[in-house]
This record gives C-alpha cells, structure tokens and sequence, in this order.
C-alpha cells in the first residue's frame, strides 16, 4: 500500500469516526434528561413550556433532534447556549482565545521559572538556594489552585492594590478588533501598546495561579535531572578539560538535564487547561473553563454537546496528523496496516 | 561539620518559608472570606432587629467606615452582579433575572416607583393617572396617560404614544413565554394613540393595581418602533435577537457593549427628558461572593449584590457600607403538592396523595418548621416571617397579621389529630442546590425528623435546569419543593398566583382539593383586585391573611430584608424593592 492510499484510507474512515462520535455525545447527553430545564424559568405554565420546546425543536422525536442537531453543528449553528444567552458559535472563538492565552501564559511563566530554579537549585546541591528551591516545589505541588489563587487577589489586588482582575480594563479594549481572540496579540495588531500592557497586567496573576503546580513539577524534574546529570563522568571530564564551571552547566549539564523535563512539559500542558476550570472561577476569566462549569452546573446541554463534540473532533483530527506523520517517517505503519 | 551547617540551614530555610506561608494565611484577613464565620457574626448582630417581624422603615446604614482613599473609576459606576442576563429585550425578559436590571436603567415605563418607596411618580407619561385627575374613566376601565413631548431614544428617534402603543402591542403580540406578557394580556382590552402626546389603555374589567403591577413592570417598557423595526420588526412567539442583545430605549443610559461572562457597558445619555446620570455604568458579572466581596474591599466595585449570609464577611472593611434596607418581596416558601401523581413521586416516598389534604397535617408542618435556625442562620439575621401571603411593604401588611412560629407541642399535636404521629412518613423536597433553597429544605429536614424519628425527609438538590424543568410539570410529580416568590408591588398578584384555588399554583397544586372553603377565599381575592379604595381592599386581605393561615398551603420560609453594600464615596445612594433586583436606579448615584 501506498502513503497516499493508507492517508485516504484515513480520511474516508473520518467522517464516520466524526458521525459515530456525535451519535455517542448526543445519546450520552440525553440520556442525562431533556435540555429544556435551562430555558425555562420558573413560573411556566405547561402551554408556556410546550412553546419553548417547540422553540428549539424539543417537541420532535430523538432523530430528528439529532439530525437538526448534528447538521447544525456543521453548518455552523450549534445552539442557544442558556448559560452565555447567544449562540454558541457566536460565543465559543472568545472564550476558546481567553483560556488558550490564560493556559499559554500559564506555561511560559511555569517553563520559564521551572527550569531556572530547577536549574538554580540543582547546581548547588544541598546548599540554602537548592532547599528554598525544594520547599517551592513541594509547596507548589501541594497547595490546592484555589486557595493560592484567593490568597494572591487578598495580597495582590484587595492589600496592595498591584494586580486587577477580570480579563481586560474594558475601556481600553472597547475599540480594538479580536481577530485572535487572544487580547495580548489583537493589542499587538492594533498597536495599542498601553492596551497590550493592561492585558499582559491582567494576565499576570491568573497565569501565575494556574502555572505555580506545574512550575513546582517542572522546578523538580529539573532540579533532579541536573544532579543527576552533574554526577555523569562526562561532566567530570570536562571539569578535568578545566572548563568553567558556568560552561560546564550550560553546555554539557542542563542541555542533557532538559530532556525528561521536556517530557515533563508537554505532559503539563493537559494539566494546565484542566486547572483553567478554577482560576477562570476565581479570577473572573471569561474562558471555556468556567464557561462548562456552569454549564454542567445548570445542565447547559447545547454547551456541553458542542464542546465535547469540538474536542472529540480536534482530538480525531490530531490523532490523524500523528498517524499520517508516523506513517511518513515509518513505512511498517503502512505496510502493517 | 560541613554536613551538620547544611543540616542546619536546611532547617531555617524550611522555617523561614513556613513562616511567610503563615504569615501570608494571617495577616489578610482571609479568614473573613469564608462563609462558616459570617453566619455567626452577622446573625449575632441582626438578632435584634429582626427579632421581631417589624419592617426597618428606612433604609440605615450598619456600618460606615470611611475611606482615606482615592475614588477608584471616578467616572464610571461600577457595580458586581451576581448572574449573566438571559435577555435584554422587556419583550422576553424573566420576572427577577438579571435582564431587568439592565431594562430598569436603559428603558422608560410610563409610570414608575418612587425612590422613596411605594409611590408613583411620572416616567413617560406627564401624570400618573388617577381619580381626581380624570386620567381613570369613572368606571375604572379606561386609563389616559399623556405622554412627554420631545422625547428621544438612544438612536436619536422620536418617542411618542404610537412608540407606546407600539411597544405594549409588540408585547402582546410577540407573547413569548419566558416573559411577564401573559400580565398584560390579562389586562389590556384595547391600547389606542388618538394623537401623538396621549395614549389610552381599555380594561378587561377594573383592576385596583393596574399601575402598580402592570404599568411598572419591565415588560411595560418603551421601545422606538424605528429601532425595533430597523432590526427585525416584529414577529410573533419570536424573539428579537437585536433587542435581546442590544437594547435601544429612552432611559438614562445607553447600552454600549455585552461582554459575555465579563461585563456590561453603558454611557450616559446626554439626551435624556430627565435629569441625566452622573456616571457611566459598568455592570460586571462576579458569580463568586468572594470575588465580590474581595472587589468591593479593594475599591473595584462600588455596589455589590449582597447575599445576607455573607454580610459578616464585609462588615467592619474599610470604606464599605452596608446598607440595610426594606424587605425583599420574594419570600422563601416550601410548598405542599395537593394534586401530586402518586405513581410519580420519589419511590422512597410513602404519604398518600390525599396527605395534603388534611389542613392539620398543613398546620403540623408550619408549627414544626424552625423558622429562627433559617432567619437566624442562612438569611443571617436579615429576615423575618411572613404572614400569608402578604410579605412586608405590600398593602394590606400589618404586624398584627397572624404569622408561624416553631411550635413543636402544637405540630405533635397535630399530627396526632391527623393520626400520622405514631407511623410516620417519607417525603421528599426538591430544591435547586447550592442555595438558600437548598437550607431551607435541609431547615425543614431537621424539624420534622428532630420532632419524631418516624418522620423522614429527603432532600433532592438538584441543578437549576432540572429544578425548572420539574416546577414546570403539571402534574408536578413532587409533593414539597421550594423557591422564592417572584416579586409584586400589589398583594392581588401574590395572592392570585399563590393563594388563589383558580390561581396558577392553585390549580396546578389542587387547592381545591385542601381549602376548606375555596369559594370564599377565590371570592374574597377577586373581590379585592377591583375594589379601588385602599382601606376596604386592605380589609379584606387582613381577612385573607387570617383565614389563610388556618388554611396553609406553603410554608413561608422567610422573607430578606434587603442589604446592600457599597463604598463609602457612593452619594445618592437608595434602594427600592419595588425596583427589580438588584433594586438599583445608577442614574441616581454619584461618586466623590
């Protein structure tokens, strides 16, 4: 078999996989009780009900619910999100742009710190800096996101007055397009410099809540990798070579340590976008996290399908990249299948 | 040696971080956060006040600390809502959500509450109609009201009495569910617009509360007919996306941007026929207590939607106020199911569907409830019972009205005579979680199996939506749940929707199946709704209230009293229930 015909064959198989997961989502999702509760308010009368059913389609039988349903999901119109009140196509790129900033950023500040105080620590070895960097890791670790998170605003915004919350200072944003839906980079295309500074300030607090677990994690791989690495043979080769010990670190110790941290990264990054459910909570970030918690809360069926139905697909999608990859680097993939 | 210096400094290191981790918990007041510690303080307080069932007959200031310093947003009022709006549009908005509030500050009604209280004062209309200006025809049928001249919406459209006769027949004929349309329906026989500046409203028959519960509300609101009908006109059981989403009225403030999870924008309207507002208006939505306490503390939110059970939490902050005001009209009331499908109900369940019909049983389950726990406790001394159904501040209300207390001899007693003492029973209590709906069925929980081991109570907190969904059945396949009453200005509209056998609830929950004289009491109410003379109506719902309580069909809960806390540099501040929550006009305030 050829790449191309094994790269067809996966495509032609997509749409099925897509069709088999939406009939999965829709089923699991009914089977959790009618969507209806979330448009209806308190003091309906049953004709009033039966009005709303017939609103969103509701007085139908199952298929052609699932049919409407699934089409709409191709065409764009994937429902009335309760929660939000507008659809939830029209809401979904924004709060899908505010949680990827919010995890992003999360994961510059957990990298950028962790491998340097990893780093820090781990060349000197049982010395005051390497247990300060232990005793952050083991903290980090072990305190829960949200009480970090409480206690940052009380010290932050509500004591010293240093840090907002919220996503943006509205003012500044009222004016400025969101072709990205990430604030700091539509600031930066607009040339709204004062603009990318409130949302990087904004950033700043909630990046910091959700990357402080993942930076202890990471702080630790790396601390243990290094001392590890600095007790090869290799290292003390190049000491006996009479290089410096900073040249040492740099071009023999850490570059070698940075490989099961970087493992450890990518593994990091669920983690983080799982975290964001919380710190979007606490810190009134408009993102999808906090937008499925009440979701789910208030049984928000039309939010929940179409985002469990986006991730299945994205997860489909990049399940066919790395097969497609492996099938180009490996020709046994292709034979074998 | 070297070994035992590390060892050493291994130590203080891990000293030294506990220490500031400590002393980060401390020094904060974090503790003030949590909701364990503002029961306690803010019921200790409040025990006086709402010891008894009276009514503060202002709104007072509990606490005042002043504040040293700088105004923050000194030219945007900005104020922490605890809740999303569904809708912008008066057409489509729900009776006590989110949307009203905004609809309060961006469209005008004809009439409107008072800031003082419970009197009308013109909106758009010159005058409120009454007797002695000849705006009511003798036989009460006809209402005139004279409209402004010179008004402009937001777009810069005139507004006239054909926009008026516009707005209320687009209500009418939109007529969607989620709204307060069926109100109007009720009413309205005929609106006509003889002439640019009047508008003439016919009755189905005399209703006494016509203005105070029908013209007020906000789906009594005025839209430009150009506005709407540049932006998808009219269609009827529709909604209109535009106007749900961005609102075009007469009122004070001009809606600007909506925010999804974050906020909402508006800007003064410098054309307003009235006295313009201050400040712009920032409306941010902070569903977590915390995050709005913490806001308010640190001087980001001027107002924040205040639950009473987090009131110790703000109390004694530096440049916050508590406002404490009159009550709230959405008692909290646990209901019993007279007409419940007994195959339907939870299957642990043993009562009878004729259980209810016993007004005994009824009188056993208010004299077993304790009331104290649930004033004292969840509504943190913010509240106090009401009598039946005539929360505090409506006409008709007066201390001396007959109101439950625990009783727990009487409630034996009673399930005695009605012979349910010795074999007890199960029921369940649905009720939204999370809430003070949720406590006031674990309240209930705690009296009744308190009062006897063989009585069982199980509480079904359940989401939102599937609250909804069930309180929407008829039959309503439960035999207790409990909600909040929606707000009314006139005792008719609690009376009818709560007491009335031919009522909505009245039917739904079989009334009639309980009352033991359902003819006079439905006589009595209708009696009522189109007497026009205070006094006499206000006679006979003292009448109801007593005959009622013999009767009970609920349990009443309680009723909050409203509080509010705000920064000290708010001026103006003032509060009416009678506004729809978070009963706030922005347009009156100012900050300095």
């Amino acid at each position: 078999m050829q790449i191309r015909d094994y790269v067809l064959r996966r495509l032609m198989v997509l749409p099925i996989l897509i069709i088999g997961t939406s009939l999965i989502v829709f089923t699991l999702t009914r089977i959790g009780g009618s969507p209806i509760g979330i448009y209806l308010s308190h003091e309906m009368t049953q004709d009033e009900v039966a009005e709303i059913e017939e609103r969103y389609g509701l007085d139908q039988p199952l298929p052609v619910q699932y049919l409407t349903w699934a089409g709409g999901m191709i065409t764009g119109d994937w429902g009335w999100s309760g929660v939000a009140a507008a659809p939830v196509r029209q809401v979904f790129p924004n709060k899908l742009g505010a949680t990827l900033e919010l995890a992003v950023a999360a994961g510059v500040v957990a990298v950028a710190l962790g491998i340097g105080l990893g780093t820090y620590g781990g060349s000197r070895r049982d010395r005051l800096p390497d247990h300060l960097t232990r005793v952050f890791s083991i903290s980090g670790a072990a305190m829960p996101i949200f009480w970090f998170g409480i206690l940052l605003l009380i010290v932050f915004w509500v004591g010293l007055g240093w840090a907002p919350i919220g996503r943006s200072n509205s003012n500044l944003f009222q004016s400025i397009a969101h072709p990205t839906g990430l604030y700091t980079v539509d600031a930066l295309l607009a040339g709204n410099w004062s603009a990318f500074v409130d949302a990087v300030w904004h950033l700043l607090l909630p990046a910091v809540t959700l990357g402080f677990g993942t930076t202890a994690i990471i702080t630790r791989m790396m601390r243990s990798s290094l001392v590890e690495t600095l007790s090869e043979e290799y290292v003390d080769a190049a000491r006996a070579k009479g290089l410096p010990e900073k040249l040492v670190l740099r071009r023999h110790a850490r570059r070698n340590a940075l490989i099961p941290t970087v493992t450890v990264i990518g593994l990091s990054f669920g983690f983080l976008l799982q975290g964001t459910v919380v710190v979007e909570i606490i810190f009134r970030w408009p993102g999808l996290g906090r937008w499925m918690a009440d979701a789910v809360l208030r049984g928000d069926q039309a939010t929940i399908m179409a985002y469990v139905m986006f991730t299945s697909v994205l997860f489909l999608m990049v399940n066919l990249v790395v097969d497609v990859t492996y099938a180009y680097l490996d020709r046994r993939v292709v034979l074998g299948a | 040696m070297r070994r035992r210096i590390d060892r050493t400094r291994s130590f203080w290191a891990i000293l030294l971080a506990l220490a500031m981790v400590v002393a980060a918990c401390t020094g904060t007041d974090t503790s003030d956060t949590t909701a364990g510690g503002t029961e306690t303080t803010a019921g200790e307080e409040t025990t006086e006040t709402t010891g008894t069932t009276e009514a503060p007959d202002e709104g007072t200031d509990t606490t005042a600390a002043p504040s040293d310093g700088a105004v923050s947003n000194p030219d945007t009022f900005v104020h922490a809502a605890d809740d999303e709006p569904t809708s912008l549009d008066p057409a489509q908005v729900e009776a006590g959500e989110g949307g009203e509030t905004v609809i309060l500050q961006v469209f005008d009604r004809l009439v409107e509450f008072s800031p003082e209280g419970p009197d009308l004062v013109p909106g758009l209309a010159e005058e409120v109609p009454s007797d002695d200006n000849g705006l009511i025809s003798e036989n009460g049928l006809t209402y005139t009201f004279m409209i402004r001249e010179g008004v402009v919406d937001h777009l810069g459209n005139a507004v006239d009495a054909t926009d008026v006769k516009y707005s209320w027949d687009r209500v009418l004929t939109m007529d969607l569910p989620e709204s307060n349309a069926g109100v109007l329906a009720e009413n309205i026989s005929a609106t006509e617009a003889p002439d640019p500046q009047t508008f003439v409203v016919t009755l189905n028959q005399p209703n006494a509360a016509f203005l105070n519960s029908v013209v007020t509300l906000a789906v009594a609101s005025i839209v430009s007919e150009e506005a709407v009908e540049a932006n998808g006109g009219i269609v009827a059981g529709e909604p209109n996306e535009f106007m749900a989403t961005s609102p075009v009225g007469t009122g004070p403030y001009v809606f600007v941007e909506w925010n999804r999870g974050e906020n909402l924008l508006f800007e003064i309207n410098q054309d307003y026929w009235g006295t313009p507002a201050n400040l712009d208006l920032r409306i941010e939505i902070v569903p977590d207590p915390d995050v709005r306490v913490l806001g308010i503390r640190a001087g980001d939110y001027d107002t924040i939607e205040t639950d009473p059970s987090f009131v110790g939490d703000i109390e004694g902050a530096e440049g916050v106020t508590i406002f404490q005001g009159e009550f709230l009209l959405e008692p909290i009331h646990i209901a019993f199911n007279l007409n419940f499908p007994p195959d339907q109900i939870p299957a642990d369940d043993t009562i009878s569907a004729d259980f209810f019909y016993d007004p005994l049983i009824r009188q056993a389950f208010n004299f077993a409830f304790d009331y104290e726990a649930f004033v004292n406790g969840a509504l943190g001394g913010f509240g106090a019972p009401t009598p039946f159904y005539l929360p505090q501040g409506v006409l008709g209300y007066s201390e001396d009205l007959p109101v439950y207390s625990q009783d727990l001899a009487m409630a034996e007693q009673l399930f005695t005579e009605a012979g349910v003492w010795d074999e007890g029973f199960t029921v369940s209590v649905i009720a939204e979680q999370g809430n003070l709906f949720e406590i006031a069925a674990l309240v209930l929980k705690d009296s009744l199996e308190g009062l006897n081991p063989n009585f069982s109570v199980n509480v079904l907190a359940v989401a939102e939506a599937q609250f909804d969904e069930a309180h929407a059945s008829d039959p309503l396949p439960y035999a207790m749940w409990v909600k909040n009453a929606d707000p009314f200005a006139d005792p008719h509209a609690f009376l009818h929707e709560y007491m009335n056998p031919d009522g909505n609830w009245g039917q739904v929950h079989g009334f009639r199946n309980g009352y033991q004289e359902p003819d006079q009491i439905a006589e009595m109410i209708d009696e009522a709704s189109v007497i026009t003379d205070p006094d006499e109506r206000e006679a006979i719902y003292q009448e109801l209230a007593s005959i009622l309580y013999e009767d009970p069909m609920w349990i009443i809960a309680g009723n909050e009293v409203a509080v509010m806390a705000h920064r000290d540099w708010v001026q103006g501040f003032v509060m009416n229930p009678l506004w729809p929550r978070p009963s706030l006009k922005f347009a009156l305030f100012d900050k300095g």
